[in-house]
């Protein structure tokens, strides 16, 4: 409780600074932890349905295996778009 | 007890011993350090000053390194092809049969696929090595300098070019470039330009779509760039802060106790996955984009 009082009190005496690192730590917030919340349920859903396929139909897993790598790739990028605008966004 | 039990309470033993070790010694009082930024690892320093922007830094020298690790890889193995292969040439040849049926026939015909594996199969390589490269420890950081008997030798720094976008955009101005040329001589420019709206659509409502699908063809360009730049910057990034950085931002020592085997998680994931995969992902992709750019129907 003491360090956000404390924090309540510098933030009276000068509120442009500290806006603007509110402003940069709410940017880093959102874009890593909505790209995580995104991707991992992407990524959930992915193998998911590799598990039924393979499951539903166990010959097909070295094709399966290739495609689900992909879909990996191109799901885990978008995590990596909001972490890098809010990395951007927090440094520059 | 079981010795695998025994080995796991020894280490749980360890880990809770120098938690106390390191806030006995060290307090657990935050003081920020405003005088560290941490994003100057990514910051190139001119080393020699080249007429025009050809300034020579760190990237470059990683696209060098990158660069003769693949024509000397390469040129080595197909010299000294053998018919019992060992290891390396067995690992090399099955990535390019790989990459030769699984990949490349299969998206595109047999004439193409003879005059476009070379390229498809430089990008796979170099990319990958080039990412590889990336996690080894060089002495390239010129900014702290370290002083040994005297000589200032610069620190020890882990950088990879792919993580500056320039060089991802580059790769993919190439690709860019190649799949709407051949595109264009496969189909012609009217043929090809209307071979991007989806078949089975007439009227007003290409007014709406066309601008749509020709967007698309350009962020081609840009999901190329920034998949590749942003998962080996901010697998940098990731790796940086969770082996000590963020403890040294916030003064906090005991924070890098907590933050060290996710910093080594991360490595191993970032060096074992995702740099063979950007790599793979990019090169199919090319295939891909090559592909559709000259089959009939969208």
């Amino acid at each position: 409780m003491g360090v956000t009082t404390e924090l309540i009190a510098a933030a009276a005496q000068d509120p442009a600074a500290y806006g603007e690192k509110a402003g940069r730590a709410i940017a880093l917030g959102v874009g890593a932890g909505g790209g995580a919340a995104g991707a991992g349920a992407g990524i959930g859903m992915l193998f998911g349905k590799v598990i039924e396929s393979v499951t539903r139909q166990p010959e097909m897993r070295d094709e399966i295996a290739s495609i689900q790598w992909l879909g990996f790739a191109l799901t885990e990028a978008c995590f990596f778009y909001g972490l890098v605008g809010g990395l951007i966004a927090f440094f520059l | 007890m079981s010795t695998r039990r025994k080995i796991a309470f020894s280490i749980l033993g360890v880990y809770i011993l120098g938690m106390i070790l390191i806030v006995a010694v060290f307090g657990a009082t935050r003081n920020d350090n405003e005088s560290f930024s941490p994003q100057n690892e990514f910051k190139l320093d001119p080393w020699l000053a080249l007429p025009g922007p050809m300034d020579l830094n760190k990237g470059v020298l990683y696209l060098f390194i990158a660069t003769a690790l693949t024509l000397g890889l390469m040129l080595w193995i197909s010299k000294k092809m053998v018919g019992r292969p060992n290891r390396v040439q067995t690992a090399v040849e099955w990535a390019y049969t790989g990459m030769r049926d699984k990949v490349v026939r299969d998206n595109m015909s047999d004439a193409m696929a003879k005059k476009w594996f070379p390229l498809v199969f430089t990008l796979f390589v170099f990319i990958w090595i080039s990412n590889l490269i990336g996690y080894l420890p060089l002495p390239v950081n010129t900014e702290h300098k370290v002083s040994i008997f005297g000589t200032e030798v610069p620190a020890f720094q882990i950088y990879a070019a792919t993580a500056n976008v320039s060089v991802p955009l580059v790769l993919a101005l190439i690709v860019f470039f190649a799949f709407n040329i051949e595109g264009v001589r496969a189909k012609g420019f009217w043929g090809y330009t209307k071979s991007l709206i989806p078949p089975g659509l007439k009227g007003p409502i290409l007014i709406m779509i066309f601008p749509l699908e020709l967007l698309s063809n350009f962020l081609r360009l840009i999901s190329l760039t920034v998949r590749l730049f942003a998962n080996i910057l901010a697998g940098h990034m990731l790796i940086q802060f969770m082996s000590g950085g963020l403890a040294v931002l916030l003064g906090l020592e005991i924070l890098a106790w907590f933050t060290l085997p996710a910093g080594v998680a991360i490595f191993i994931f970032e060096a074992t996955l995702v740099a063979g995969l950007q790599a793979f992902i990019f090169a199919i992709l090319t295939c891909i984009y090559l592909g559709s750019a000259v089959s009939e129907s969208h």
